[in-house]
């Protein structure tokens, strides 16, 4: 009895982190500007950014629209995670060079991937 | 560099700013234990940003993130605990922590940029700008607030307090779902059209009261939640103890 409810609950958890952690999404900070400037990402999922901060002064990932804040190390790699988000234009900035370091998310329902695996 | 310092400045000293000038209104400090909190919080606010690199690999590179959503949990309660009881130590603890979270940030772009030679003069005069909209802005807050007190009684400030205190909530929330704590709710509405949060009017109204253009509906729930509950505790606790005494 224990074993019969226990498989679905292992299976479903396998399930899920697999789902979770399938999509990573690669954002370089070089010379103050975020490659690549757009990433597209799936509606409705939610996805892991990994930010790295490829300058020698420290910025802050910063977004109004997708309610994230984070400064970025030089030098360092961070993680920050978004969604599930409805279609449309989400924008980020890096909010100690505001002009030069802006990017959006764009969240399509067809995936047109720029995934990393 | 000088508008970007300006707007840093801006962006991270109004809610320091805000939050001391409720707590002053609600109940006055002494000048001295005013200044030993300012002092303290630059202080903290330094041994932050010191011990970020430390703090940023643990917990799977999540531990600024838990000591963020700490100060901003340590906020609500002693904004809350100062409500209903005027303690000096609870007045203490939120302008310190409250330092900590916002100076911080502003701090690490200083340290970050200021080696630069073209940039120090920036800096210099953005920050020097900006401590001054900001000082105005608390002068004319702080007699704004005392009318109202005066006129209406102790009760739009606590409404004020408590949505303060539950925007802060919304942070720690907001961190929580950054790092996969919680998971991310659907946005409720959209209003980004109407006013952005990078407007200046959207900035003040963020710093003042924690407005959202695109709220999800695990920070709404908690930030009308968590107003009540603060707007409940400072209603009943205060009777309560007066019973008890009677």
């Amino acid at each position: 009895m224990i074993k019969q409810l226990i498989r679905p609950y292992l299976y479903c958890c396998v399930f899920l982190s697999f789902n979770a952690a399938s999509k990573d999404y690669r954002i370089v900070l070089k010379d103050h500007l975020f490659y690549p400037a757009e990433i597209v990402v799936p509606a409705n999922k939610k996805v892991r950014l990994l930010i790295e901060n490829q300058d020698s002064t420290p910025e802050e990932f910063d977004s109004f629209d997708l309610n994230r804040e984070k400064v970025l190390y030089p030098k360092r790699k961070s993680v920050i995670y978004i969604g599930p988000l409805i279609p449309g234009r989400y924008e980020f900035f890096g909010e100690f060079s505001p002009n030069t370091a802006r990017g959006a998310v764009i969240v399509t329902e067809k995936e047109r991937s720029n995934a990393n695996n | 560099m000088l508008i970007t310092s300006l707007v840093m400045s801006l962006n991270q000293l109004l809610p320091v700013a805000i939050l001391l000038i409720l707590l002053q209104v609600v109940a006055k400090q002494s000048l001295m234990k005013l200044l030993g909190g300012l002092i303290l919080g630059i202080g903290l606010s330094f041994l932050f940003v010191k011990s970020a690199p430390l703090m940023s690999p643990l917990f799977d590179y999540q531990g600024l993130e838990y000591a963020q959503i700490g100060l901003c949990i340590l906020i609500f309660i002693s904004a809350l605990y100062y409500a209903i009881k005027q303690a000096t130590a609870a007045f203490m603890i939120a302008i310190i922590s409250v330092m900590t979270l916002y100076l911080s940030h502003y701090i690490i772009y200083l340290i970050g940029f200021w080696q630069s030679n073209e940039a120090a003069q920036s800096l210099f005069i953005g920050t020097f700008l900006g401590l001054g909209i900001c000082s105005s802005f608390s002068v004319l807050l702080y007699f704004l607030l005392s009318a109202i007190k005066q006129r209406f009684g102790l009760t739009p400030l606590l409404v004020l307090l408590a949505l303060n205190s539950a925007a802060k909530l919304v942070v720690a929330l907001d961190l929580a779902s950054q790092i996969d704590l919680i998971a991310t709710t659907v946005t409720v509405w959209d209003l980004r059209d109407i006013l952005t949060e990078n407007s200046e009017f959207g900035r003040v109204l963020r710093a003042l009261i924690g407005y959202e253009a695109t709220p999800n509906l695990t920070s709404l729930l908690s930030y009308v939640l968590s107003s009540v509950l603060f707007l409940s505790a400072c209603y009943f606790i205060p009777k309560s103890i007066t019973k008890e005494k009677s």
